[in-house]
């Protein structure tokens, strides 16, 4: 059977389909019908990654850069990457649609299809991709269009593609990031990471002579290298996770990636870019299995790290969520959130040895809460979206009265927010109640940690507060809008209609498959059923009272400008790297300019140059007596050491 | 006909048509060509026999810009030394190499004298000094080393070898018994000159090559290390004095002494005779490049100023620029010396190589003028073209089975 079409679909299509629309940029007749040809390309990966679901498994591998090199198209089909990749098409889908909708009349739509589909071919990628390298080529493709499509406004001429409110200056600082500057943010924050990953994948093609996640013998490359290669080369990996997936201190350009399109924000909150890097740290986990290294020195010290990133990361942004006031911002921070808790649930697969199926309970439960997550989010961003265009505003605002005359996002968000913070019995309870379990499992056994618990408890509690704050200030307890513009949108709310009902299918899925059993186990245990029932007071707490007065100065500005972490970002690291370039120019670039260009070489071979150039003085006595002397001198030479021979 | 009774036929022709010039002109030019032509045809090795009669060819053109006293005279001094270069490789006999070396010196003693309107007496005596100095130095060391062929003597050994050295280094100014270049090269005529720097270097450095090969011993090893260290002297000597010189003449005469110390090198080869085609294909190489681009840039000397490209692929060829023909020459210095395990040796030529870009670069800048139809360009451009052969016919094949059989000639088996 020739497999290898089926991946040519599943990666080509949508990109191939996005390359008409990408050329007629000058009609807008075409531009205006094209777009659907791009959603069809997307629909085709969608059949794909369902065909690939029901009926393809294991390794695929077809030579690329030569057998001998390790470096070929190898494609794996194993639990998390035939989940995750129908979770990516068909959100991909679904925001597609919306997208038809909600990107009609913008300015450039060849500019947003293209990089749109490319963005999700390039997570495709990612997804089934066994190969490093060849997930790495998936990897910066998603930087380049994520780049594309946050920058998509470019030309910075509407206040509502801006995070941050104009004008608004804290210290030298202004917080406040027009499109242009999201874009820059995010690509720049990103190399970051994806410098030091790229080195750490070299670094494992050299050692382990195979880039093939499942097929490296992981335990002897960590050996071979000793606590302290390990380290270095986990940490350097984990940089293009963590940066990629905005994890502390790297989340900012998270926040100001809201100032792309919001169907951007959506594909790249659920189930690409940020997601990618928490994919990609559980699919590395997943075949490195850190549970039965416990004997490998410096692997504990990473896992430790990864979980604790992860956790405060997840407490962070809640706590940030807890004071924006922008509807994406919030959003984003919640995201960074969810995201964190899921790099906690994967790391604590070290201590964690419970199989389900022959699977790590930790690292099911982190991949149901990704794709969990990846649905309710989405559809809050497109829901977002719709009261954006609906109220032309990007802050949150909207009463009860609002709320009764847009009821499908109203719907929509009630069951997405109710589904994803945990309460019981809907779908998120299950898979947070195995959260529990785990971080449960830290405190009461190895490594005996009680951290863990307290953090995800807080988190899970202010998260809830968050998203019922959402609901509250944009439905029910909201400023009444400045403007209402409610007619149209019906692709819109199919969008997000079809993403929140995935919800009802994902709660269903966990109940009858095998390997989730250990999720409605957990979630009958009275530890699980107590942070269920606060998260569900929490978040009707927060719906009755979403804004507290004596709050909303301190902390809650503390928190709207992310505890100024922006500061970090854009004052102190330009300021390092101003620093630097200052200290090259002004003494390396000159220091060795002078050595090479304007002093030390040049005087030198001047200097003997003219010394060369001194003995020619003309005078035929003085040039016999110099030959003369060296042919007396060479010949003496010659004859003391030529005598005895 | 035998080889030698056509050389005496070309050397009959060009005395007489060197009598005959005194009445009529050009009959000096067209006799020494006639004599040329004559001595191709009697050279047994085709690639090597067309090189030499070319830049034979070129240099009696150049001559015709020349306005001397001796005019017509000139023409057959140089065809004589065309001939005795292209005849060294006809002969496995001792006496005629060193008849040959001394045919290629002589003539060139008159011809440094060249300048229009009288003589240039005091350079004569001063570049004369120093070659009848050399001579007789090479000719000793010869004697000497073939003594020792027929009765070993390791202290005579060194003695011949090194004054055989000396000769050559003096003969062809290597640094650093290469204080008289500098001086003859910028107050001499650029048009003699350019024949003192392009054809009469090749027989002495085919003439030591041959006596050293010949009359190897145990010792031989051990003193080519000699020849290197002269050889480093010379390229460091050369192309550092080079680049604070301004006149061409003078950054053309330490290019030469570069360009010889490049040469030298060749000599390590004589140890291990079975690489001596190793070294005559880079040596040879070496030496045609170096007469197309001395002659390219003296005439730009003469005439002030050549078609800048000329000048600027001349320059090339001179730095090793892939794939003019400066390039394979010092690649096949640089294969030899590695077969030879002078491992140091390869890393300073390329070193040097890098120091002499920028004056080579300057004076390709200096003498690059617009085009414009005259004889100069015209023997610029012939030596370009010369030059660009190896861009044609990579000299891999060819030249390397001309080399092995010469190699077979003189004697010396060759390891395939």
């Amino acid at each position: 059977m020739n497999e290898w079409i089926f991946f040519l679909l599943l990666f080509l299509t949508p990109v191939v389909s996005s390359v008409p629309i990408a050329l007629a940029y000058k009609s807008k007749e075409w531009t205006e019908r094209l777009p659907y040809l791009s959603v069809f390309g997307i629909f085709v990966s969608v059949l794909m990654s369902l065909y690939i679901f029901f009926t393809m498994e294991g390794q695929y591998s077809w030579p690329w850069l030569g057998p001998e090199l390790g470096i070929n198209f190898v494609f794996m089909c194993d639990y998390l990457s035939r989940y995750m990749g129908v979770v990516t098409a068909v959100i991909a889908f679904f925001i597609a649609i919306y997208g038809l909708d909600y990107m009609k009349g913008d300015y450039r739509p060849s500019w947003y299809w293209f990089c749109f589909n490319l963005f999700t071919a390039s997570m495709l990628l990612v997804v089934y991709s066994d190969n490093l390298f060849l997930l790495f080529v998936g990897w910066e493709g998603l930087g380049a269009a994520s780049w594309g499509l946050i920058g998509h406004w470019f030309r910075d001429d509407d206040d509502i593609a801006y995070v941050g409110k104009a004008g608004r200056k804290v210290g030298p600082l202004e917080l406040s990031w027009p499109p242009s500057s999201g874009g820059w943010r995010a690509i720049s924050t990103i190399r970051f990471g994806d410098v030091p990953m790229f080195f750490a994948i070299a670094a494992i093609w050299v050692l382990a002579g195979n880039l093939n996640i499942s097929e490296i013998n992981w335990e002897s490359l960590f050996m071979g290298i000793g606590a302290a290669g390990t380290i270095i080369l986990m940490l350097c990996f984990l940089m293009g996770l963590f940066t990629k997936s905005a994890q502390v201190p790297f989340s900012e350009w998270l926040m100001t990636a809201m100032t792309g399109p919001t169907t951007v924000s959506a594909l790249l909150h659920s189930a690409t870019m940020v997601a990618a890097g928490a994919f990609v740290f559980l699919k590395v986990t997943w075949y490195i299995e850190p549970w039965n290294l416990h004997n490998v020195p410096g692997l504990e010290l990473v896992y430790t790290i990864v979980l604790f990133v992860g956790l405060l990361s997840g407490l962070y942004g809640a706590l940030c969520g807890s004071g924006m006031l922008e509807r994406k911002v919030l959003l984003a921070a919640s995201t960074m959130s969810s995201i964190g808790l899921m790099f906690a649930a994967g790391a604590a697969s070290f201590w964690f040895h419970h199989e389900i199926a022959g699977m790590n309970l930790a690292l099911l439960v982190g991949f149901w809460y990704m794709a969990t997550h990846a649905f309710a989010k989405a559809s809050l961003f497109l829901v977002a979206g719709h009261l954006i265009h609906a109220t032309h505003s990007r802050f949150l605002c909207g009463g009860l009265e609002f709320g009764k005359r847009i009821k499908p996002a109203f719907i929509a968000t009630i069951i997405a927010t109710t589904f994803l913070i945990g309460m019981p019995p809907l779908t998120a309870y299950w898979v947070k109640s195995g959260m529990d379990e785990v971080m449960e499992h830290l405190y009461l056994h190895e490594p005996h940690i009680v951290l863990p618990i307290i953090l995800l408890i807080l988190t899970s509690l202010t998260y809830s507060a968050i998203m019922a704050r959402f609901l509250s200030l944009n439905f029910i307890k909201g400023e009444k809008p400045e403007h209402e513009h409610l007619e149209g949108g019906g692709l819109m709310k199919l969008g997000y209609s079809m993403m929140v009902s995935v919800l009802f299918i994902l709660l269903f899925l966990i109940f009858i498959n095998e390997e989730t059993a250990g999720f409605v186990h957990a979630g009958y245990m009275s530890m699980s059923f107590v942070v269920g029932v606060g998260a569900l007071i929490a978040y009707l707490v927060a719906l009755y009272v979403p804004r507290i007065s004596i709050f909303s100065r301190v902390p809650g500005t503390f928190f709207n400008d992310r505890m100024y972490l922006p500061y970090l970002n854009d004052y102190i690291t330009p300021k390092i790297g101003f620093f630097i370039s200052y200290m090259v120019q002004e003494f390396g670039n000159r220091g060795i300019d002078a050595f090479f260009n304007t002093k030390v070489i040049p005087g030198l071979f001047g200097a003997i140059s003219k010394g060369i150039r001194k003995i020619q003085i003309g005078y035929l006595n003085v040039y016999v007596k110099i030959v003369l002397g060296f042919v007396m001198l060479f010949l003496i030479i010659a004859s003391i050491g030529g005598i005895g021979l | 006909m035998t080889d030698l009774t056509m050389l005496g036929v070309a050397l009959i022709i060009l005395t007489l048509s060197a009598v005959c010039s005194f009445k009529f002109r050009p009959a000096g030019l067209i006799g020494a060509i006639v004599a040329l032509l004559i001595g191709l045809n009697t050279c047994n090795y085709f690639p090597y026999s067309i090189f030499v009669f070319l830049i034979g060819f070129v240099n009696l053109l150049s001559l015709v810009t020349l306005k001397s006293e001796i005019k017509g005279v000139d023409y057959a001094l140089v065809g004589l030394m065309t001939l005795a270069t292209m005849y060294i490789f006809n002969t496995s006999d001792f006496a005629f190499v060193l008849a040959a070396l001394v045919l290629v010196s002589v003539p060139t003693y008159i011809l440094v004298m060249l300048r229009e309107g009288g003589a240039n007496v005091e350079l004569g005596v001063k570049y004369i000094s120093f070659m009848v100095l050399a001579t007789v130095l090479f000719l000793i060391g010869a004697v000497i080393l073939f003594y020792t062929k027929t009765a070993f003597d390791g202290f005579l050994y060194v003695l011949g070898y090194v004054m055989l050295v000396l000769g050559l280094c003096i003969e062809i100014g290597v640094a650093p018994l290469h204080e008289w270049v500098p001086d003859v090269f910028a107050s001499g005529d650029p048009i003699p000159i350019s024949i003192i720097a392009s054809l009469a270097k090749i027989v002495p450095f085919i003439a030591a090559l041959w006596i050293l090969v010949y009359t190897a011993c145990d010792l031989t090893g051990s003193i080519t290390m000699f020849t290197a260290v002269l050889a480093v002297i010379s390229m460091f000597t050369g192309n550092i004095g080079a680049l604070t010189s301004k006149e061409p003449a003078r950054v053309l005469a330490y290019s030469t002494v570069a360009g010889m110390g490049y040469l030298l090198t060749c000599l390590v080869v004589v140890s291990k005779p079975e690489l001596i085609y190793l070294a005559l294909t880079g040596g040879l190489l070496f030496l045609f490049s170096n007469a197309a681009g001395k002659i390219g840039f003296f005439n730009a000397v003469k005439s002030e100023g050549a078609y800048s490209i000329l000048m600027f692929i001349l320059a090339f060829s001179f730095i090793g620029v892939p794939p003019l023909m400066g390039f394979w020459g010092k690649l096949f210095i640089l294969i030899t010396l590695a077969e030879m395990q002078y491992f140091w040796l390869v890393g300073i030529i390329v070193l040097n190589s890098v120091i002499s870009i920028p004056y080579y670069v300057r004076l390709a800048s200096e003498l690059g003028v617009s085009w414009e139809a005259n004889l100069s360009n015209l023997i610029c451009l012939v030596v370009v073209i010369i030059t660009l052969v190896t861009v044609l016919f990579v000299p891999v094949e060819w030249f390397f089975s001309s080399m092995e059989a010469i190699a077979h000639t003189v004697g010396i088996a060759v390891l395939k």
